[in-house]
């Protein structure tokens, strides 16, 4: 097999390598001509080798099941994605200013809800949200923040805008992906970063332990950190042990801390117990603390809420910051931008429907074949209607679910994701794709050079999680005119 | 500082891994053997199975011991927990517990050990390809120790390890000693009692050692005060309990450490002639291994009160425990 952008088969969206055949973007001729100069059995081996890497790196999520946990491996596509270094700082600068004003919003709606009182959000959507937690009104983490890391997910429809399909503020994962693709590239690529100023990923662990210790309540003293994650069968395990290496910070399960009279969160130690200050939570708000949210969970730590409270412990993210993790209220953050900054939002949202307005529905139960809907709280690609594949009867139930609770859902036209190279089966083939970066806010801002790019496999297919057959690509943020 | 349950599986960790390998080199050895006995000599595979200690639950699972039951049986026999699969497999799901405290490579070393286990476990119980799979094993767990001694911090993490390492070599070395002498192994072939000897020293890959620092005759004193009290060998229990000393002295807490000296008195006292003699009044060497393998439980016992118990205990309160 080899790359031949000459007879690369277009398809008719936005592409971020090609304009038309045999016609790279600027930046990506010298990636173009690399794969074109490259023997295809000298491909197919480092395809393989890639497998191996994966396989040997045990890169992989896992999938719980009767027979046992199961390992997948991670997959991974050769041909990298390019973004210029201008176009970035303008994503980059877009990302901050959203996730600046979402933090404003959920300290706001935790204490006086200003923005509801100036009637610029709608007191309904709160009185309905499934993630506002009464635990957390009043309660005040250092420097206001609540989300300290945030996944927002970017698309780049057929016109060539990057529009913002969702804020991940719960407990986005992927970050260690990126980290991992970057170095498969390195190891298997050496030759092509000889050829391309690829800005470096690898700051990012380093980013994320600053962010982390500035939430610590004993300032001065080096800071004891810990990942908490839902244990070995989380899909997620290999993210938070990961993390965990990168940072030198301790993996900890619920199990391994405990909350004493003093407020305090300590770990159990070979030593007795050990003082915490930080803990970066994999785990979701119903699971943190028996004593306050699902008293059922063996995952958390009795008493963790009365501790953050106290502030005897810095919590990333900040319990209740889901609150503005809804496909509903994401459709409000540019006006949270232009009501918080006084600015205009620098990076557009798709434009949506929530079904809770009357016009809105009516226009979304009439064109159910064309829309994209979505619950308002599901994350990983669930429970969703892709009207444009959808059959008769899913659009039906769909029309019953709306009718039955109409704050729930919302539509958003069906984009034409664009598209990069992707090694396939025989030959080079368009795959749509996304863009996962991410962005950390406590002290300082800092965002990922790049970010995750995730590649859904299956041809025509515009879903990309990981959960539904979805891959990644090495993302590269390159100086222009850098390319040798 | 280490968290307690971090702690326990850093020690099991190390324990399977050294199960693994040490029944991969008994195996090997007696493969080795094996290849000089007559043709249609009857051999000895239900001792091998007593040498391990491990002759009851065989028999639960299979009739007879046949070389290709008592092979699959040690090798690659989930069911049985010390098969090597088995060890290597625990091992692995054990450092994916820990990935963050240990160097990066470990994680990835420890997974390619599994991955090659499970993929040749099977041609392992061809005696063709017997010798090359397992030590193909052997090879791939070094290269973690040595991974490990080459790029890891002498920190608690690393000191777990080594305790768990080396009291599981300890309760091979003295389980050998205790069973081979009693049993006919293969390696004996009868006819010269100094043969006996030399399968002991074969069956914990000590002969080559043994004659290069004792002598080229395996007399059966010398074995045992070898085996016992080398302060040089790795795999002697003297060396095992010294290096379980110094590793104990790294960490907080002195519980294990009198376990240890009292041990070590045990070995000062060995008379290894009449050890291997059978003459002592307390049963001899079979009761001499016995009270070293009380002794070896006590220890364990002691490690597991000492730096684990946090992990298990509920609730915890202030008074249980000193805050650091």
């Amino acid at each position: 097999m080899k790359i031949d952008c000459g007879h690369y088969p277009l398809m008719g969206g936005f592409d971020e390598l090609l304009e038309g055949p045999g016609l790279p973007r600027p930046g990506a001729d010298a990636l173009c001509d690399y794969f074109a100069m490259l023997p295809p059995e000298e491909l197919e081996a480092r395809h393989r080798a890639v497998d191996a890497a994966i396989m040997a790196a045990g890169i992989t999520f896992t999938v719980y099941s009767e027979a046992g946990n199961i390992d997948r491996a991670w997959p991974f596509d050769v041909v990298p994605r390019i973004l210029a270094k201008t176009e970035w700082d303008h994503i980059e600068a877009g990302l901050k200013q959203r996730l600046k004003a979402l933090n404003l919003f959920i300290d706001d709606i935790y204490h006086d809800q200003q923005i509801v009182k100036d009637g610029v959000f709608p007191a309904d959507v709160l009185a309905d949200s499934k993630n506002f937690r009464e635990a957390c009104v009043g309660a005040n983490p250092p420097f206001g923040v609540w989300a300290h890391i945030c996944g927002t997910d970017l698309v780049r429809d057929g016109d060539g805008t990057v529009y913002v399909l969702e804020d991940n503020l719960r407990v986005p994962s992927g970050v260690s992906y990126m980290l991992e693709n970057r170095q498969l590239m390195k190891k298997l690529f050496p030759e092509l970063f000889a050829r391309y100023d690829v800005l470096p990923v690898d700051d990012y662990p380093a980013a994320l332990y600053d962010m982390l210790a500035a939430l610590s309540p004993r300032a001065g003293e080096r800071p004891e950190i810990a990942v908490l994650t839902p244990g070995i069968y989380n899909s997620a395990y290999f993210e938070h042990s990961y993390l965990a290496q990168q940072m030198g910070a301790h993996l900890v399960e619920g199990s391994d801390l405990v909350v004493l009279d003093d407020d305090c969160v300590y770990m159990k130690t070979i030593e007795g117990l050990t003082r915490l200050d930080v803990i970066y939570r994999r785990v979701d708000d119903d699971f943190i603390d028996p004593e306050v949210f699902r008293a059922d969970s063996t995952l958390g730590v009795p008493g963790l809420m009365r501790s953050w409270k106290a502030g005897k412990i810095g919590i990333a993210n900040a319990p209740g910051s889901g609150v503005a993790d809804d496909k509903v209220v994401y459709a409000y953050v540019p006006k949270m931008i232009e009501y918080y900054l006084k600015e205009d939002a620098i990076l557009p949202n798709v434009p949506s429907y929530l079904c809770m307005h009357e016009a809105d529905r009516d226009y979304v139960l009439a064109n159910l074949d064309k829309l994209v809907v979505k619950p308002a709280n599901e994350s990983g690609g669930y429970g969703m209607l892709i009207g444009p594949k959808s059959t008769l009867e899913e659009r039906a139930k769909f029309a019953e679910l709306i009718a039955e609770n109409p704050r729930n859902y919302m539509a958003q036209p069906t984009l034409s994701l664009s598209t990069v190279p992707t090694l396939c089966e025989d030959a080079i083939e368009p795959r749509h794709v996304d863009l996962r970066p991410f962005i950390l806010q406590s002290k300082d801002f800092y965002v990922t050079r790049g970010g995750l790019t995730r590649v859904a496999l299956r041809r025509g297919s515009l879903v990309v999680n990981s959960s539904q057959g979805g891959g990644s690509k090495d993302t590269w943020v390159v100086q222009e005119g850098s390319a040798a | 500082m280490m968290l307690a349950r971090v702690a326990e599986n850093l020690y099991w960790m190390a324990r399977y891994l050294e199960r693994a390998e040490d029944t991969a080199r008994l195996i090997n050895a007696t493969t080795m053997m094996l290849m000089d006995m007559p043709r249609g000599a009857s051999f000895g595979w239900e001792d091998l199975l007593k040498v391990v200690g491990l002759a009851e639950p065989f028999h639960k699972l299979y009739d007879e011991a046949s070389e290709s039951a008592v092979m699959s049986f040690l090798i690659q026999d989930e069911r049985n927990p010390s098969s090597i699969f088995a060890c290597v497999r625990h091992a692995r799901e054990n450092t994916r517990t820990f990935r963050e405290v240990l160097p990066r490579e470990s994680w990835e070393w420890v997974n390619e050990l599994y991955l090659y286990t499970s993929t040749h476990k099977s041609s392992a119980l061809d005696r063709r390809k017997r010798m090359e799979v397992l030590t193909e094993i052997i090879r791939r767990r070094q290269a973690v120790v040595g991974l490990l001694s080459g790029t890891m911090s002498r920190d608690e993490a690393f000191q777990f390890m080594r305790i768990g390492r080396n009291v599981e070599r300890a309760d091979m070395t003295s389980r050998v000693l205790d069973v081979s002498h009693a049993v006919n192994l293969p390696f004996q072939g009868g006819q010269f009692t100094d043969l006996v000897w030399v399968s002991v020293l074969h069956a914990l890959s000590a002969h080559q050692m043994y004659r290069r620092h004792v002598g080229v005759h395996a007399k059966g004193h010398k074995v045992v005060h070898y085996l016992l009290n080398d302060a040089q060998f790795p795999r002697s229990v003297r060396h095992c309990l010294t290096e379980l000393q110094s590793a104990l002295g790294e960490l907080p807490g002195q519980g294990p450490q009198r376990q240890i000296v009292s041990l070590i008195r045990t070995l000062d006292a060995v008379d290894g002639r009449k050890l291997a003699a059978n003459e002592t009044a307390n049963g001899g060497l079979h009761g001499f291994c016995d009270r070293l393998q009380s002794g070896l439980a006590l220890l364990s016992g002691a490690i597991a009160e000492t730096y684990f118990r946090a992990a298990h205990s509920q609730p915890l309160s202030q008074t249980q425990f000193q805050l650091a």
